[in-house]
């Protein structure tokens, strides 16, 4: 089953493929996902249509598996996915075709999710606390210390650029820049060590701290 | 303790979030399909190798992209496409592809001159799907328009919005959207498209007017998104519009 699609102004903007038998869903599945858009487009766009379905229908497994990997829920991936779908129905008459369709998709599902993940943050902020108990105590070696210190966002992101393994830099992007919670980071970044995303952003932490104090060490040479 | 958590939390919000200068999901998709034009991709890329935010967005979207259930999620992902094919299968009111032509086999002009024969309904349907996603020009970001056939997004923790949206013909003089009953207030937010902030403020309404300082940002031709958060009593955030786009007409 053709997942990706063809791409381009010209299989999106004229609707030759409606010339499709029903007879047999041979054709439907021979058809790429740009001109399933335009076919429903070009019969009106509204309701379901039996392109809209093939559509997402090739799209249903990775939709909702990365929501189920959000929510960690079945009940509230299926809401959410639903939610994603939705959107992507009321909003196919904006895709323009020069993007592949998964693309687009998954800026939706993205979207959405994100927002899922904010009206959970109370949750977050939990999860947050567990994590400071297993973070060293001493006040003196927090890493807030160095960007107070280089005071601006500038040299946070070049201290994190140089400091970080690529992927505790995807897990401190999610977790602090997109509040994403750590089990929710482990799941979607499939880490399977035992502590999955925890451990990288510890770890992370404990870098920033040694930078810190290496920082430290210099300004004390150089006063 | 908790300030200084809070303030370590603020300040690496910011020194994650997307910059200016940062890919846009479409982008990132037409770096990894190599589909991007050349200038762009060569920017990009230089960007993107440095930066660990599009670095993390890039990851995300080729996690998205080959996403196959694991052992232990098949069953949980089986169960939800199977609910959503029946719901999105009851939902359908389209015309099956048979009562607009028949002939798989004729080439592509010939089947769309066939196409015009099949009458003037579906020729002027076709038309509008042309304009709506085969002429447009630039790579601005999707637009929404209102559509009096769109279907109710359910979930709880929603806001609909109304206006603005899509194309307009002039800078928008409010934003609207529909009440909420649990909502004592609304935070808006109006952004750029690599979501720098333009503007925001606080309502008890479900509307509120733009200020001129403000519509006098919104040009011809350029994107922008808004958003609104609805706010309990308590302050805390109950409801998300998530990000709507809108433009002048060029």
């Amino acid at each position: 089953m053709p997942a990706g699609g063809a791409r381009g102004h010209q299989s999106c903007s004229t609707p030759a493929s409606l010339a499709v038998s029903s007879s047999d869903g041979g054709d439907l599945e021979a058809l790429s996902d740009a001109d399933l858009v335009s076919n429903h487009l070009a019969a009106g766009g509204g309701g379901g249509s039996i392109w809209l379905q093939e559509l997402f229908r090739r799209h249903y497994t990775k939709v909702v598996t990365w929501c189920l990997r959000v929510a960690g829920d079945r009940e509230e991936a299926h809401d959410l996915a639903q939610g994603v779908f939705l959107k992507a129905q009321r909003h196919l008459g904006a895709f323009r075709g020069d993007s592949k369709v998964s693309t687009w998709l998954y800026s939706i599902t993205r979207s959405e999710c994100l927002n899922y993940l904010r009206s959970r943050s109370s949750l977050n902020d939990a999860l947050d606390d567990d994590l400071a108990e297993a973070l060293p105590d001493d006040p003196e070696s927090r890493p807030e210390h160095v960007f107070e210190f280089r005071s601006s966002v500038q040299a946070a992101r070049a201290l994190l650029d140089r400091e970080l393994t690529d992927m505790e830099k995807r897990v401190f992007t999610l977790h602090y820049g997109d509040d994403v919670p750590l089990l929710t980071i482990t799941r979607l970044l499939g880490l399977e060590n035992p502590s999955g995303a925890k451990a990288y952003l510890v770890s992370a932490r404990r870098k920033l701290a040694r930078a810190l104090q290496r920082w430290r060490a210099c300004e004390r040479l150089n006063a | 303790m908790a300030e200084a958590r809070s303030r370590e939390r603020l300040l690496l919000r910011k020194a994650l979030s997307p910059s200016y200068a940062c890919a846009t999901p479409l982008e990132l998709g037409g770096l990894a399909d190599g589909s991007l034009a050349r200038p762009a991709t060569a920017r990009l890329r230089d960007h993107v190798s440095g930066c660990a935010r599009c670095q993390t967005e890039l990851t995300l979207l080729k996690e998205f992209d080959n996403a196959a259930p694991r052992p232990d999620e098949e069953r949980a992902v089986s169960w939800i496409s199977a609910r959503l094919e029946r719901r999105f299968s009851e939902a359908s009111a389209g015309p099956s592809p048979s009562r607009i032509h028949h002939g798989a086999a004729l080439p592509r002009r010939s089947r769309f001159m066939a196409l015009n024969v099949g009458g003037f309904a579906v020729a002027a349907a076709t038309l509008a799907a042309a304009v709506a996603i085969g002429l447009r020009e630039g790579r601005a970001p999707e637009l929404a328009q209102p559509s009096a056939t769109a279907p109710t997004v359910l979930r709880s923790a929603g806001i609909t919005t109304l206006s603005p949206a899509g194309d307009l013909d002039a800078p928008p003089n409010e934003l609207r959207w529909e009440p909420r009953t649990d909502a004592a207030s609304y935070s808006v937010q109006v952004m750029e498209v690599d979501y720098a902030e333009l503007w925001s403020a606080e309502t008890h309404d479900a509307s509120i007017a733009l200020p001129p300082a403000v519509r006098a940002r919104i040009v011809p031709g350029k994107p922008l998104l808004w958003e609104v958060v609805a706010k309990d009593a308590a302050g805390r955030a109950v409801a998300w519009s998530g990000k709507q786009r809108f433009r002048i007409k060029t």
